[in-house]
């Protein structure tokens, strides 16, 4: 790992990107803002499975309408975080944070993909049953989420 | 008492002192205010979506602000706070740094668009909102909310790079 982040850092274009001034607020900017459209979708959908908000509206609707959203979001987090770390690799790739915060990501996406998801199917259908542990993924996302953000705020200071 | 005076007694406070002087607190505040913010903009940009004729998950414009809108003022009143912090660690410089003043001059005007908002067209709300374009006045004030604080996300992280931490 340390060779790959040494041969990265050293790239042509890693060289390039971290020499011009703007590149890297502009990504993190990037980064932060496509963060807080994951954070409002993450919110209203967790927050509707714990049974807290819009209960008004079935889950399948909610689910619905934030689904594309929190993968585009993820999308632009994904080519964004990955520019940051071409750029530099050595304050990422041998971080233990920086996995921990992947992890913690990939457990939300699979949280979403695999327990959420499924649940689109009964869009409209406020009568549908929907399964007893379904509160507990909305906590969890949203922990998840929050935990994965406090570990990309301290890649910065380890 | 000069304006330097006062950020200077503000960076001497007890707490301003104690964020100084810890290793894991500044960053802890960046954390909480990074949540926070996330949450402010994450909000208010569902709502500036809906005004602009995006609906997201209810189509009642005055049903989604009523119900997003204490997420917001919470997550914002969470933000001051935590930011507020951040800034009494280092105030005086804080307070001379050009992208930290342009971040508060672009908060006050994203208020002012909101207080717009709320005391013209929103008024009308009952007249509009079962449509699913609302009129021109409200599709403004959604595009200059996102358009003022995807700005104040930028100068905030700017801010960064201009100032390290005290």
């Amino acid at each position: 790992m340390q060779s790959f982040s040494d041969w990265l850092y050293a790239t042509a274009l890693s060289t390039t990107l971290r020499e011009t001034s703007w590149v890297v607020p502009g990504l993190q900017s990037i980064h932060i803002l496509a963060l807080a459209f994951l954070v409002g979708s993450a919110l209203v959908t967790d927050l509707r499975l714990a049974g807290v908000l819009a209960t008004d509206v079935d889950q399948g609707s909610v689910i619905k309408a934030y689904f594309s959203r929190i993968f585009n979001a993820l999308l632009v987090l994904l080519l964004s975080g990955s520019l940051l770390v071409l750029i530099e690799p050595g304050r990422t790739l041998g971080n233990t944070l920086f996995w921990t915060k992947m992890g913690l990501i990939l457990t939300a996406v699979a949280l979403t993909w695999l327990l959420k998801r499924p649940l689109i199917a009964s869009e409209g259908d406020a009568a549908r049953p929907v399964p007893p542990y379904i509160k507990l993924v909305g906590w969890l996302s949203l922990l998840i989420w929050i935990a994965a953000i406090f570990c990309g705020r301290w890649i910065a200071y380890t | 008492m000069n304006i330097e005076a006062i950020f200077q007694r503000i960076y001497d406070l007890p707490f301003a002192d104690a964020i100084r002087q810890s290793s894991s607190l500044f960053p802890i505040l960046e954390s909480i205010h990074v949540i926070a913010l996330t949450l402010v903009f994450g909000t208010i940009a569902i709502v500036d979506l809906r005004l602009l004729g995006i609906r997201l998950h209810r189509s009642s414009a005055k049903s989604l602000i009523a119900e997003l809108l204490p997420y917001t003022w919470g997550a914002f009143a969470l933000a001051v706070v935590s930011g507020g912090l951040l800034f009494s660690s280092n105030a005086v410089l804080y307070a001379q740094n050009a992208q930290f003043q342009a971040k508060m001059v672009l908060i006050l005007l994203a208020g002012i668009n909101m207080l717009a908002f709320h005391s013209t067209v929103f008024r009308r709300i009952a007249d509009w909102d079962a449509q699913g374009t609302p009129p021109a006045a409200a599709r403004l004030a959604g595009l200059s909310s996102i358009a003022l604080w995807s700005a104040v996300i930028v100068c905030g992280r700017w801010v960064g790079f201009t100032l390290s931490p005290f």
